[in-house]
């Protein structure tokens, strides 16, 4: 791998964003690395969602189901249980993995549009279903709070969200580096001819469907055990799962870099508007933005920059 | 010795639609069999049928002596039947080397990801069609009909066929692509491959094929050698409208 030079680049690459992260806090706030945490999540979030929906096509609107039945699973271990975070979070993500092939299994059967839209209706159902089915133990429309939290502080935090960022990220890049990955962007492009290759086309969705709740599962259980509390409105959310899909879109669906690129660019374009707009008016620049984005580059920002890139070494050997 | 494949009786129905009725037909091992036909005879169907992009509505189809009906594409494909489309079929964003690679993927995910593809196997098959490094490096996009249609045939034959079907594989060619790949296929054919080909190009069939099958409205109308099909006067009606 390492005699690769195309790799060794990569390689190096990741090795200066680890160094970076690691010295970063040296020169942010505190408020800065609260506003990184976030972006951390909305990063594995739409990673998470990247190698599902961006790498075979199958766009999910339902990517909060899978978030939220890993954040429920965890923090109602913990609130009425008391059971430890380091069993709660295992379990939560085991029951994203379980319960949303369950749900995601006879939905990777059809495709397009209908694929999206029974997506979404899972997520309404469970938005609905958190609220009036057993209130006592989901805590209804109020949620639940005072949930265990697993540091404290927005330094661990901060070191905390961005290590399993970073781990989760470089996983998936060397994942889609394999054969694996070329026969999921494969589906993409036309999953009637990959099975015309004699490949399996409904084993190698719902791997990446379990990948995904795998790193749904992490996220979603990591993000309520750092912020203390879940609500129905704060996960089963439109704007929050357009906030993890634009991400991946303006950032550059397929390519594992661009969701992280999309959930920094969004995540602190948000908040450095906030003192100027601070209304939900906010959403209507960064939906400008992201469409601007989109409409001049559909690779998005990872494809700017890499063509940047390209020009700036062209112009270094000329 | 049974026959590499026998259709027995399939029909396919969509709706009051009967687009293949009642149809047998069977080609031995390492015979080319053309299926020919007018517009809208059934021939296609036939092929997503043998590869169960269609369901049956009844009928059977046995390959080396057992029943496939129940076998889903990929596994048809790793038994070794495997099929070109009329119209290619490319993965476009990918170069020809990761097209050729798809059809010698492993079904294993394992070894999909454990494993490191082959790039001299891939190249192999590639120059097999007659690809150089140039073209390996290529997108679909940038590539004329005639290499589509290599590249197509490539990614079939990297899938390790036993049968293969092909589907118009003539069509939108130059005279000079047209002499190209009937020497390819010729070259297959020594390899110990079975074809079934589907053309309206009929004198570009001739060289190729030991038997021919005239289908029409979903029917077998004739069988025989290529001279006798030709000469029937029922193809003649059906298919040349004489």
């Amino acid at each position: 791998m390492l005699s690769d030079p195309g790799m060794r680049k990569y390689l190096v690459g990741w090795a200066l964003f680890g160094v970076a992260l690691l010295l970063f806090p040296q020169v942010a706030t505190s408020g800065t690395l609260r506003i990184f945490i976030f972006a951390n999540f909305i990063a594995i979030f739409a990673m998470s969602w990247d190698i599902l929906s961006g790498r075979t096509g199958y766009i999910s609107f339902g990517h909060p189901f899978l978030i939220g039945i890993a954040a429920y699973t965890s923090a109602m271990l913990t609130y009425h249980l008391q059971t430890p975070l380091y069993f709660s979070i295992p379990l939560g993500v085991i029951a994203t993995m379980v319960g949303g092939t369950l749900f995601f299994l006879p939905a990777l059967r059809i495709r397009g549009t209908y694929f999206a839209l029974v997506t979404l209706a899972f997520m309404e159902l469970m938005y609905q279903l958190t609220q009036v089915m057993r209130p006592d133990i989901t805590g209804g429309t109020r949620g639940l709070s005072g949930l265990p939290t697993l540091l404290t502080g927005a330094l661990p935090n901060y070191y905390l969200s961005s290590a399993v960022m970073f781990v989760i990220a470089f996983c998936l890049w060397l994942l889609i580096r394999t054969r694996l990955g070329t026969a999921l962007s494969a589906i993409s492009m036309d999953e009637d001819a990959v099975k015309s290759s004699g490949l399996d086309t409904t084993k190698l969705k719902l791997f990446a469907f379990m990948v995904s709740a795998f790193v749904a599962g992490v996220g979603g259980t990591l993000y309520v055990h750092y912020l203390g509390s879940i609500a129905p409105r704060a996960i089963f959310d439109i704007n929050f799962l357009f906030t993890i899909l634009i991400a991946a879109l303006l950032g550059g669906a397929s390519t594992i870099i661009g969701p992280i690129m999309g959930a920094f660019f969004l995540t602190f374009l948000l908040e450095y508007l906030r003192p100027y707009i601070p209304g939900t008016e906010r959403y209507f620049i960064y939906g400008s933005i992201a469409l601007i984005v989109y409409v001049l580059e559909p690779k998005g920002l990872h494809h700017i920059i890499q063509r940047l890139y390209g020009a700036l070494m062209r112009g270094k050997q000329a | 010795m049974s026959p590499l494949l026998e259709l027995r009786n399939i029909t396919k129905r969509f709706g009051g639609l009967t687009a293949v009725n009642e149809l047998s037909y069977h080609v031995e091992e390492g015979e080319s069999l053309g299926l020919i036909g007018p517009n809208g005879a059934g021939k296609t169907t036939t092929f997503n049928l043998i590869m169960d992009e269609f369901q049956l509505t009844s009928g059977q189809i046995i390959y080396r002596g057992t029943n496939i009906e129940k076998l889903p594409t990929h596994k048809r494909v790793q038994e070794g039947i495997v099929r070109t489309y009329q119209v290619p079929r490319p993965f476009h964003e990918m170069p020809v080397s990761d097209n050729i690679r798809i059809g010698m993927m492993p079904e294993n995910i394992g070894k999909m990801i454990a494993e490191a593809p082959d790039p001299d196997a891939e190249m192999a098959i590639a120059r097999s069609v007659g690809f150089g490094e140039r073209e390996f490096a290529m997108y679909p996009g940038e590539l004329s009909m005639g290499d589509l249609r290599r590249l197509e045939l490539a990614r079939t034959i990297a899938a390790g066929p036993k049968l293969l079907l092909l589907d118009e594989v003539f069509a939108g060619l130059t005279v000079a692509e047209i002499g190209q790949i009937t020497e390819l296929l010729l070259e297959k054919r020594k390899d110990g491959l079975t074809y079934i080909i589907v053309s309206h190009d009929l004198r570009s069939l001739a060289p190729l094929v030991d038997r021919v099958v005239a289908m029409s409205f979903g029917a077998l109308l004739s069988e025989g050698s290529f001279d006798e099909v030709l000469a029937d006067e029922k193809v003649q009606e059906a298919y040349l409208g004489t």
